[in-house]
C-alpha cells in the first residue's frame, strides 16, 4: 500500500516559484489499477516521477509499506517505471535489455536468464529475445520496456503515458493487454494518462488532477455519474451545463416550470445543472422529466447515433444524441423546431463556478 | 518480342552507371589529386636512387628500404638490422599511446562539461576548444615552453609561493613532450567525444537509475559502450598524427630524443637520403594502416560474437 501525505512540489523560488504539486492525498490499495489523469501541466508526470524517485519532494511523505521513500534514491526504490519514450539500451538486446534490472540489483547468474525467458514469455516476445531495440517496432519496443520493468519484480509499476506512441488499433490492443497482465500478476500499476478514454477502460480508480490539485479520486463509474466538480465532469465525457436555481429544494430552470428535486430539499442558490447528451430524450418520456423546447442548430452523422446541436429558448446550447435505428434518425433536420426532455435522475447539480476555483 | 526487354535494361543500367560515375567524378578527383598522387609519389621515390645533392635519381633501387631494416656494419661493411629504427619507432608509439592516454584523460570530462551545458553557451565552449587551431603548431608550443622553463611562468607562481626552493627541470624532459603533445592534440579529442555525449539520450541513464543502476554501474554499461564510437575516433585522430609527430618532440624535448618523424625528416634534410625518407614514411603509413585493420576486424569479430 503506498500512502501520500501531503506531498507538494515547488520549483524554484520566491515569487516566481512554481506550485507543481499542492499538498496531494491520495492512500493507492494493493494490487491497484490506479490512474493519474489531467491535461498536460497538471503535475501528473511530476507525482509519478517523484514516486519513481526522480524528484524530491518539497513537502509531504511518500509511504510505502509503513517506511517514507521520499528520499530514497531511484535506485533503492522497489519501483520500476515503463517510460514514456520507452528508453531501450540501444546497444543491447531484448534479452539483455531485460536482465539489466536483475543483474545491476546483482541477482545470482542462475536466475537471470529464466526470469528473463519467464518475463519475455509473459510479453509474448521470446522469439525476439535476440534483436536490438533499433530493430523493432514501436509495439514491440513497449512490450519489451514492459518485460524490463517487470523482470526484477518492482511492488509498484508506474506507468508514464506508455500508449501515447502507438497507433489506435495497437493501443487499444494493448490496453487490453496490460490490464490482464495487471490482473494476473496481482501487482500495482500506476498509469499517467490524459486520455479520459483509456483511464475509464483500464482504471480500478482514477485521480483527477488540474493545476496541481487533485480534483477528484473515485472508480470510472462514479467519476462519470457523480463528478464532484465542473472541471472532472467536463474532462470525462461530454457534458451539458444548464445555469439554474434551487430554492426549497425545487429546481428553476430558465423556459421551464419549477421542478421538485428528489435529493435536494435546502436552498442552495445559483448551480450549474449537469447531463449527459445520451441522457437526454427526444420528445416526451415517462419518467419525471423536464421539457425544454428548441431548435436544431446543427447535425452531425456518427455512425451508431447523430450528435445533435440544439439551441434552447434560453439561448444556451445542449448536445445530444439520436440513436440512428431504422425508424428514427431520419426525422431530424437542420433548423427544425425539438422538444426534449431531461429526466430528473439524469440530473447532477454542481456548485456554480463563477470564477476559477482551482 | 520479350528478348529485347534486357537490352533496353541493359542500356538503363549502363546510363545510371555513367551518370553515378559522373557525380562522383569531382570528389573523386580531389582524392585522387590530394591523396593517392602524392602517396604514390613516395612509393615510387622510396624506389629510386638516392641524388648526390638530396632529391632522387632514376633508375630502380632496392637502397632506400634496405636501409630501414639493415645497416652496414662499420668495420666489415656486413649487413646488420637496423635495431636503432626498432627503437625508434617503438618510442613512437610508445609516446602516441602515452600522447592519446592523457588527451583521453583530459578530454572526456572537458567534452562531458561542454556537452551537459545549456544548448546557448555550447557554442561558446566549442569556440573556446577551437582557439589554439589558429595559432600556428610552432607559436602553440613554444608558447608551452614559456611555461614550463627553468624561469618560466609556472616556475615562477612556485617560487614565489614558496612551494618549491629552485626552479624544476621541466624543459627537455619526456614529461615535458607529452605535456606539448596532449596540449596540442586535445581539440581533436574533444570534438568526437563531446558529438557522442551530445547525442546521448539521457533519459537512458535515467532508465538505468530506476532499474537500481549506481553511478558507475549506469557509466559502465550505458554511458560508455554509447560513447565507445566518439572515444574511438578520437583515439584514432590523436594517435595516428602523434606517431608522425617531429616538430613538438624536438622542441619540447630539445631532439635528445628521436621520433620516426624526426627520422624522416632527418633523411629528407641532413640526411639526404630520399628513398630512405619515402620508405620509412611508408613504413609509417603501414603500421598505422595495420593497427586499424586489426582493429576493425577485432570489433568485427566481437560484434558478430555479441549476436
Amino acid at each position: 500500500m503506498l500512502d501520500i501525505r501531503s506531498l507538494s512540489k515547488k520549483f524554484g523560488s520566491g515569487a516566481g516559484a512554481f506550485h507543481a504539486l499542492k499538498s496531494i492525498d491520495i492512500t493507492i490499495e494493493e494490487g491497484e489499477f490506479f490512474t493519474l489523469l489531467g491535461p498536460s501541466g497538471c503535475g501528473k508526470t511530476t507525482l509519478l516521477r517523484m514516486i519513481a524517485g526522480f524528484e524530491q519532494p518539497s513537502g509531504g511523505q511518500l509511504v510505502l509499506d509503513g517506511k517514507d521513500i521520499a528520499t530514497i534514491p531511484p535506485n533503492h526504490r522497489p519501483v520500476n517505471t515503463v517510460f514514456q519514450s520507452y528508453a531501450l539500451f540501444p546497444h543491447m538486446t531484448v534479452a539483455q535489455n531485460v536482465a539489466f534490472g536483475l543483474e545491476a540489483r546483482g541477482t545470482n547468474p542462475a536466475e537471470v536468464a529464466p526470469r528473463v525467458d519467464e518475463i519475455l514469455e509473459i510479453v509474448q516476445m521470446a522469439h525476439l529475445r535476440d534483436r536490438k531495440s533499433s530493430q523493432m517496432s514501436g509495439g514491440q519496443q513497449q512490450r519489451v520496456a514492459l518485460a524490463r520493468a517487470l523482470a526484477p519484480r518492482p511492488r509498484i509499476l508506474l506507468l508514464d503515458e506508455p500508449l501515447s506512441a502507438l497507433d489506435l488499433k495497437l493501443r487499444k490492443q494493448m490496453q487490453f493487454e496490460l490490464k490482464r497482465l495487471q490482473g494476473e500478476l496481482g501487482l500495482t500499476f500506476i498509469f499517467v494518462t490524459h486520455d479520459q478514454d483509456e483511464a475509464l477502460t483500464m482504471s480500478d480508480r482514477i485521480a483527477v488532477m488540474e493545476g496541481g490539485t487533485l480534483q477528484q479520486v473515485a472508480s470510472p463509474r462514479s467519476l462519470y455519474d457523480h463528478p464532484a466538480n465542473r472541471f472532472v465532469a467536463e474532462f470525462i465525457g461530454e457534458a451539458n451545463f444548464l445555469p439554474g436555481t434551487i430554492v426549497d429544494g425545487k429546481l428553476f430552470l430558465a423556459g421551464s416550470p419549477p421542478v421538485p428535486l428528489l435529493r435536494e430539499k435546502k436552498s442552495r442558490g445559483a448551480v450549474a445543472v449537469m447531463i449527459r447528451p445520451e441522457q437526454v430524450v427526444v420528445g416526451a418520456t415517462s419518467e419525471k422529466a423536464i421539457t425544454l423546447d428548441g431548435r436544431v442548430e446543427s447535425l452531425v452523422f456518427s455512425g451508431t447515433d447523430t450528435h445533435v446541436s440544439l439551441r434552447l429558448q434560453n439561448g444556451t446550447t445542449l448536445s445530444l444524441r439520436s440513436p440512428n435505428t431504422s425508424h428514427a434518425g431520419t426525422a431530424l433536420a437542420d433548423g427544425q423546431a425539438l422538444q426534449v426532455s431531461l429526466p430528473i435522475d439524469a440530473l447532477h447539480v454542481l456548485p456554480e463556478e463563477t470564477a476559477d476555483a482551482a | 518480342m520479350p528478348h529485347d526487354a534486357p537490352a533496353s535494361e541493359n542500356a538503363l543500367i549502363r546510363e545510371e552507371t555513367r551518370r553515378r560515375w559522373s557525380l562522383a567524378l569531382p570528389a573523386l578527383t580531389v582524392i585522387t589529386l590530394l591523396s593517392i598522387v602524392p602517396l604514390a609519389v613516395m612509393v615510387a621515390y622510396s624506389f629510386m636512387q638516392a641524388g648526390q645533392y638530396a632529391g632522387v635519381e632514376p633508375g630502380f633501387s632496392l637502397d632506400g628500404w634496405q636501409a630501414v631494416f639493415f645497416e652496414r656494419d662499420f668495420f666489415d661493411d656486413s649487413l646488420i638490422p637496423a635495431t636503432a629504427h626498432l627503437t625508434i619507432l617503438g618510442r613512437s608509439i610508445a609516446l602516441a599511446l602515452a600522447t592519446t592516454a592523457l588527451t583521453f584523460v583530459f578530454g572526456i570530462p572537458t567534452a562531458w562539461f561542454i556537452a551537459t551545458r545549456p544548448p546557448s553557451s555550447r557554442g561558446f565552449w566549442m569556440f573556446l576548444i577551437t582557439v589554439p587551431f589558429w595559432t600556428n603548431l610552432l607559436v602553440r608550443t613554444i608558447a608551452i615552453q614559456e611555461v614550463i622553463r627553468a624561469d618560466g611562468t609556472l616556475n615562477r607562481v612556485l617560487l614565489a609561493t614558496g612551494i618549491i626552493d629552485e626552479p624544476l627541470q621541466m624543459m627537455f624532459t619526456n614529461g615535458a613532450v607529452l605535456v606539448g603533445m596532449a596540449y596540442v592534440y586535445l581539440p581533436l579529442m574533444v570534438l568526437p567525444v563531446y558529438a557522442a555525449i551530445e547525442k546521448f539520450d539521457f533519459r537512458l541513464s535515467e532508465a538505468a537509475y530506476d532499474l537500481y543502476a549506481s553511478r558507475l554501474y549506469c557509466l559502465r554499461r550505458v554511458v560508455l559502450p554509447l560513447m565507445w564510437p566518439g572515444i574511438v575516433a578520437g583515439s584514432i585522430l590523436v594517435f595516428i598524427p602523434a606517431l608522425g609527430a617531429y616538430v613538438t618532440p624536438r622542441l619540447m624535448g630539445g631532439g635528445r630524443a628521436m621520433m620516426w618523424g624526426n627520422l624522416i625528416d632527418l633523411q629528407f634534410g641532413q640526411g639526404r637520403n630520399w628513398p630512405l625518407g619515402a620508405a620509412l614514411s611508408i613504413t609509417l603509413t603501414l603500421v598505422v594502416l595495420g593497427a586499424l585493420i586489426w582493429y576493425a576486424r577485432r570489433t568485427a569479430k566481437k560484434d558478430h560474437a555479441n549476436g
